[in-house]
This record gives structure tokens, sequence and C-alpha cells, in this order.
């Protein structure tokens, strides 16, 4: 049975139990969420060193970090040495996107080697396994699709996007429209090949039911990738991405309704004024499952710096009702991240998300910077420190630059208007 | 004349056309919003910055950067390099804010050097004299400060920063209102401190009439601050915060009566969903005078980052309205910046503008985005480089734009897909 079925049924489970408790709900709220479809629960059930994280309405905002090598750099270590420097940082979740080396045993070192919710994109593995086997990715037997979604699943993957809702009418209508940059999702664009090549519709959206068969066996939570996200700020919110929404809702309804967790993958590049209408399109026509976006990136013409559109971005986006951020890192358009990127790239989201959550009512947010705030009143140091989101590189700044024991912030030196004015007022704390 | 009056009187000049011509606006629009105050542009008539900059409604967003000595011992040196790094990211304005040292001639070498509007905080400078020549601060006498702030005008500041609005009143309202973070703003707390030790009226709000006649005698632009800028989350739109504003709408009406140019100085720390309300107020009362925000910070939590919270902040004032963000550095709440903080901050801010004009829609902002999204599908890196809105990251750009991998040897799924589209297909 899923976290959905059992919670359908009335069931608290003890991942609800735990989870109600660190969100700061009472069980059977989150359960009915769950019961909703509007919470998912991620934890494939064979999974036994993991904790599960609860991703919804209502929820702190959660935060992906990808990592993965490529077939021309394969490089185990350096992939996990990122997946401890996500983990610091404070990603929730990761995904592990390998498409070179050894693929099977690196993605079952990596569900021993954390314990936070892991996540893949079966096609890229699919489609390497393909290049070897048949020659190409085109050359991709359908048998063998669905065997990758089954092998992955039964290694203990948690969350799954799998690229269901792409089919010939929505190609028809991205072709019509004349969009700057096509596909640019990767699992997208392999399958688009793929139909095309092999004249033929696709097999995850004609077969459908076998994905959620397997989901439900494994309690697998569903993400239906977004094979037609816009890639550039003009292709937002073109027929062809509406269409694919359409196509991910009724998709959405069959996963729910076969008692499968499901969410819904999201852009992508959207400016700011398109972001609310976006989020709240989705989530009228997917039934409120959770919205899992990349980014939002705001601008196109940023390359190195994208960590900041991203921000900028998910900041609006979470607080129009996203749920779960996929990071991105300043490496961006230009390259592979390197373990630095991904620091950078999860900490720029998490101020993101924490920033929405303190617009969304999270438990927890405002506390959080009402503390900072009167660390600083008091001057105080190392709470400042210790509160910081990111307390190394705080401590780095201040370290390199301040003496010791200097109890005004540097920034103003003697001039401190909180010292002048604790002084002139005679009030307690260095403070007016 | 003053600029407003010659707008007023419908006296077209190069300066105005040229603005005009940068943003893509008719000159007479331009003219008329001038005219009403809805644009400022700073230039003062001893520097007559060649970049000159326009910032309000319906003009790009602006960026500005602040630099300035802060300590006895710092290097001119250093400050410039700084200044020159600013304008290396691509910053509108420069504010110097120098406490210490030779400030004198760090301005006067600091206004050669800059083709752009130069922003000051002349308080800074009258208290920094008063402790070196009296003692102490609280020994500045009005007409000290009045002296700094001719001597400044006539070196040529394009731009200089006030407290006008902050009087006794404010001060009752500011004790009552328990703020988290009573006074962030250094000239604010300076100029309270001044005031309750000698129980006297705030000089610059008594006197507001000497301010506006140096204004107007040698063109600078007002950018009326703040004092009572929020320093936490928790205190955005406080009592305080709203009452000085008040002020601050009723000194817009007698700036633009007098023919002097003015824009008002915003947060600093404000939450998201308040950020457009706090635009939105700010427009209201001060009768559309150019809005200039610190940020704004959108969070307390991310010292360290705070060119990322400011980002976020700046990029919905912006969208909301606010016409120039005053950069915010990674160094903020923890350090003095540095160059690279210099540099950093003003590319997450000059982002957060683009951002909020894209949403503005601005001429031409689309259209960089554009241009950028075909150079991506034509994989022409050496486009994406020129495009890019700093080239300071692009060095390790991957450039291998070779079209086929050649790891598929029975046909490329991704050529197919690009034939059906009729662009040049992925790398697997």
């Amino acid at each position: 049975m899923t976290q959905l079925i059992k919670a359908r049924a009335g069931i608290i489970t003890p991942e609800v139990e735990r989870l109600a408790k660190e969100e700061g709900f009472r069980a059977e709220e989150l359960a009915e969420k769950v019961a909703q479809g509007r919470v998912v629960i991620m934890k494939n059930k064979l999974r036994r060193n993991s904790v599960a994280i609860a991703v919804g309405e209502g929820l702190r905002t959660k935060v992906n970090a990808n990592i993965g090598t490529s077939p021309d750099c394969v490089d185990f270590k350096d992939e996990l040495y990122k997946i401890r420097v996500a983990e610091a940082a404070g990603a929730d979740a990761i995904m592990e996107l390998s498409t070179g080396g050894d693929i099977d045993a690196f993605r079952r070192t990596v569900l021993a080697a954390t314990a936070i919710p892991v996540g893949s994109v079966p096609t890229y593995q699919a489609g390497m396994e393909s290049i070897s086997k048949n020659g190409s990715v085109v050359g991709m037997k359908v048998e063998d699709m669905f065997e990758m979604i089954e092998r992955q699943a039964a290694d203990g993957i948690d969350f799954m996007a799998i690229h269901s809702a792409l089919n010939r009418s929505i190609l028809e209508r991205l072709k019509n429209q004349g969009r700057i940059t096509d596909i640019v999702s990767r699992g997208g664009a392999f399958l688009t090949g793929w139909m095309f090549h092999n004249d033929q519709e696709n097999p995850l959206y004609t077969q459908f039911d076998r994905v959620l068969e397997i989901c439900k066996k494994y309690d697998v939570t569903l993400s239906i990738g977004d094979a037609i996200r816009p890639g550039c700020i003009e292709d937002s919110l073109d027929r062809a991405q509406v269409q694919g929404v359409i196509v991910a809702g009724e998709l959405v309804k069959r996963a729910l309704e076969a008692g499968v967790q499901v969410m819904v993958e999201g852009p992508g590049h959207v400016p700011l004024d398109q972001i609310p209408a976006t989020i709240l399109l989705q989530k009228q026509l997917c039934h409120h499952v959770p919205y899992y976006i990349l980014g939002n990136l705001v601008t196109d013409i940023a390359p190195g710096y994208d960590h900041i559109t991203a921000a900028i971005g998910a900041t609006t986006a979470a607080i129009s009702g996203a749920n779960f951020i996929c990071y991105v890192t300043p490496a961006e358009h230009l390259r592979l991240p390197t373990a630095e990127d991904v620091h950078a790239g999860v900490i720029a989201t998490r101020i993101a998300t924490h920033a929405a959550d303190l617009v969304n009512g999270v438990k927890g947010a405002r506390e959080w910077d009402l503390a900072m705030a009167r660390a600083r009143k008091a001057l105080d140091w190392d709470k400042q420190i210790e509160l910081a989101i990111d307390p190394p590189t705080a401590r780095r700044i201040r370290g390199e630059r301040n003496a010791e024991g200097d109890e005004a912030c540097s920034m103003c030196g003697g001039f401190c208007a909180m010292k002048v004015v604790g002084e002139y007022l005679g009030t307690t704390e260095g403070s007016c | 004349m003053t600029l407003m009056e010659m707008a007023q009187k419908g006296q077209e000049n190069p300066l105005f056309t040229m603005i005009a011509q940068n943003e893509q606006m008719k000159v007479q629009l331009l003219m008329e919003r001038v005219a009403t105050g809805q644009i400022v542009i700073p230039y003062n008539l001893h520097h007559q910055p060649k970049r000159a900059q326009g910032f309000g409604l319906g003009l790009s967003t602006k960026v500005s950067a602040s630099i300035g000595l802060d300590n006895d011992e710092d290097l001119l040196a250093d400050e410039l390099f700084k200044v020159d790094e600013a304008m290396r990211a691509g910053t509108h304005a420069i504010m110097d804010l120098s406490t210490a040292g030779n400030i004198d001639e760090a301005r006067r070498t600091i206004i050669e050097r800059v083709p752009l509007p130069l922003g000051s905080l002349p308080i800074y400078q009258a208290f920094a004299e008063a402790v070196r020549t009296k003692g102490s601060a609280l020994a500045l006498e009005p007409e000290d400060f009045f002296r700094v702030m001719e001597r400044q005008a006539a070196d040529g500041v394009d731009f200089m920063a006030l407290h006008s609005a902050l009087h006794t009143g404010l001060l009752q309202t500011a004790k009552e209102d328990r703020r988290v973070l009573n006074l962030v703003s250094r000239g604010g707390s300076l100029l309270m401190g001044w005031m309750i030790y000698h129980h006297r009226e705030n000089f610059l709000y008594t006197m507001f009439d000497r301010i506006l006649e140096i204004a107007k005698k040698h063109e600078v632009t007002l950018s009326l601050a703040d004092a009572m800028r929020p320093g936490a989350g928790a205190d955005s739109l406080c009592r305080s915060q709203a009452e000085e504003l008040v002020v601050l709408g009723e000194l817009v009406k007698r700036s633009r009566e007098a023919g002097v140019q003015i824009m008002i100085k915003g947060p600093g720390h404000t939450p998201p969903q308040q950020i457009a309300a706090t635009v939105k107020l700010e427009k209201q009362v001060c009768q559309g005078a150019p809005y200039f925000v610190f940020g704004p910070v959108s969070t307390d939590v991310a010292p360290g980052y705070d060119e990322i919270t400011a980002a976020i902040g700046g990029a919905m004032a912006g969208a909301a309205g606010a016409d120039i963000l005053c950069y915010v550095t990674p160094a903020e709440h923890i350090a003095y910046p540095n160059a690279q903080d210099v540099y950093r901050g003003v590319v997450a801010s000059r982002i957060a503008a683009h951002v909020a004009d894209l949403a503005k829609g601005y001429p031409g902002a689309e259209q960089w985005d554009l241009q950028m999204s075909q150079a991506r599908r034509e994989q022409n890196v050496e486009a994406q480089k020129r495009l890019a809105l700093a080239q300071e990251r692009l060095k390790d750009f991957h450039s291998s734009a070779k079209p086929f991998c050649n790891k598929c040897q029975t046909g490329c799924a991704m050529a197919v897909a690009g034939e059906f589209f009729q662009e040049l297909p992925w790398e697997c």
C-alpha cells in the first residue's frame, strides 16, 4: 500500500506522524492532505536507511539538488562528494542523473550513502544502455524502458521523473507555435527523437498504466516530467506548454485514482510577472498536487549568475504555490557544476524558499528572522553566525576581515549606528 | 534655471535629448516627467557627468554602488579600485560615503574619475569633521553642516542623501514602536543622538529652505533619506516608517515648488509580501517621486549572501515601480566590502533591475533575452558571451558546440528531434 492509499484508509503512518510534528500540523490534518494528493510523502517502501520528506501545500518549501556523471566525466568519488556538499548545505533531496560509467553501481552506492530521498530520470539510463546495446538512443526497446523503471524502483529510488506528458499532439502544437528553444529537457528530446524515428506514440504515455503499476508497487512518488518546459523567457506560457499541463493533469487524475503519489514538474524560464499565473494554472489543471519546478529562471541574460536569476524566480514561485524547488547553480548554461557550484546553488535556493516560507506562514520561518534581528540588536556575533543560513561562510567572511572581540560590526567602523544611539540614549545591549 | 524649471518651461536641451534617446522615450514625455518630478536627472553644474542618467517613471531600473573611506588608514587607491570595479560591473551611479581620511580629496578625485552621477551624505563628513576639530560629533553646529554641504555641492556632487524628515515627533513614535532594531541608518542615528543630547529639533528639517537654496544654486538632486529604515523584516511598515514617509511627502512638495529635483530613499529589510505595498505607498504619498531602495533585503537570515536576498527584493521592488536599486554586497551585516564584493553586489543588483525591466515592459529588455535565447538555439558561444550581463564567470564556458556527439551509430535522437523542429540538435 502506498502512503496515499493508507491515508485514504485513515491509517496514520509513522512517517505522517513524524512529519506532521515537524511541520506543525496535527497528524490527521497531514494525512488528509496526503489523501487528497496535495501532499506527497517521498520514500520508496524498500528503502530502509532513509528519512521520508513531505512535499506539498502548507508545508516548508523543499529544495532538490541534481548530481550525476556524464559520459565524458565519470568520477564517482567527485559526485559522492557533491552529494555530501549538497546535504551539508541543507538540500532536502537529490536527483541522481548519471549518464556515464556503471550507472547501476553508482545509484546503489548513492542510495546507501545518503539518508535523504533520491530521485532519478530512468529514461537517461535507458537511453545510455540502448547506445551500447542497440547502437543508439532511438533504438531503445519499449520493454527496456519499463524494465529500467522497475530496476531503479527495486533499487529504492524514492521519486522518478517520467516524461509521460509528451505525445504527438503536444509536439505538433510545439511545431506550430514556432518556439525559440524548442525542447530543452534532455529526457523530452530523447523521447521526441525516438517517437519520430520509430514513428510511434510515446510509450510512457500510451502505457501509462504500466508506469503506475511500478510506482504503486514500490510507493515511488511519480514526478510527471516536463518534457516541453520553456527554455527561454520568450517561450513561456505558450500553447505547447499549456497543452503539456493539460495532458499532465489528465495523467495526475489517473495516478490519484490508482493510489499512486504524484507531483508535476514545471519550468524553467519564466518572466517574473508570469510566475503566479503559471503556478495557478498548473495547480488548477493538475488537481492541486505538488508542483516541482526548476528555478524559475526569470531572465536569460545572466550566465554565471543563474543561481541568482533562479532565486528571484523561486521566491515568487513558492509564494504562488510551488512546493519543491530544483536548484540552479552558477554553472547553469555553462558546464557541469563543481562541488562549489552545488553549494552555491543549494544556498541560493534555500534563501528563496525561506523568503517564500516567511510569506506563506510556514512554522518557524518568521521566528528565524526574528531571532537573527535580535542577535543583531544585541551585537551577538556568535549567535548571528549560528543562525546564518550558511554559518561557515558567514564565519569565514567575518573572520577574514575583522579583529577578534570587536563588538561593533565593522560595516560602520567608529560610526556604528547601534553604538552611537545606544550611548546617547543610555539603553542596554548597545542599542537604542 | 534648474533642469526642472527648464522642463516646466518646455525648453529642450541636449541633456534631455540624450537621455530620451538612450531610454527610447520621446523627449516631450521625458520633459513632462522631469517637470512634474516623476523623473530626476542628477546633474550638478560643476560635474556635468558625461554619462548622465535619469531615474524614474518609464526609464530603465538603475543601480547605485556605495564606496568610501571608513578608516584613517584606508587607502584612497583601494576605494578608487572599487569605483572602477563597480563601473566595470555596470553600475549607473556611485555614492561616496567616506567618513574618514582626507574626505575632500577622496570626493574630488572620485568626481573627476566618474562619468556617472555621484552621490554623497554630507552629514557624514560634517560629523566626522566635528569629531576631528571639536572632539565630538555632539559639538556639531548647524552652520558647520551647511558649510560642508556647500563645499560638496561646489565640488560637483550630483545627488545628496539628507535625513530631513527626521524630527522630534518621530523620535517619540520610534520609542513607542518598540522595534526589534530601532535605528540602522547611520546618519539618522547620529542626528538622533545630536537631537536628544541638545534637546533641539533636526536642523535638516527646520532649515530645509537653506538646503533647497544650496541645491538649487548648484543643481543638486535631493535624495531624502529614511532615518527610520527598517533593519529587520519584523520592523517593516511600522508606524515610524510610515510617519516619516508622510513627512517626506510634504518635503517633496516643497522641493518641487522650489524647482529642486528630489527622490526618496527607501528600505531596507522588507519581507517579500510587503515590498509591492511599500513601493506603492511611497509613490502615492510622495506624489510619484522616484524611489531609491536599499535592496530591499527580503530575509534576515542569510549573512554572506545578502546580494541574493537583495536581488530577490530588488526584482520585486523594481517590478512594483522602484526606480533605482542601491546595491547590497555579500559582505553586508558582516564586514566592510572589498572590491570583489562590490563587483558581485553590482552584478546581482543589475540582474534584479533587468528582471524588473522585463516585468515593467521596458523597451528592449525582452529583446535582450530573446537574442540570448537565439544564440543558445544556434549554439553560438561567442554571441552568448557577448550578450551575457556579466563576463566574470564565462571563462570555462563549455564551448564544445559540436552538433553531433557520435555516440549513437544508427541514428541520433537529438538529430531526429532537431530535424522535426528545423533547428540544431542537442548533444546527449
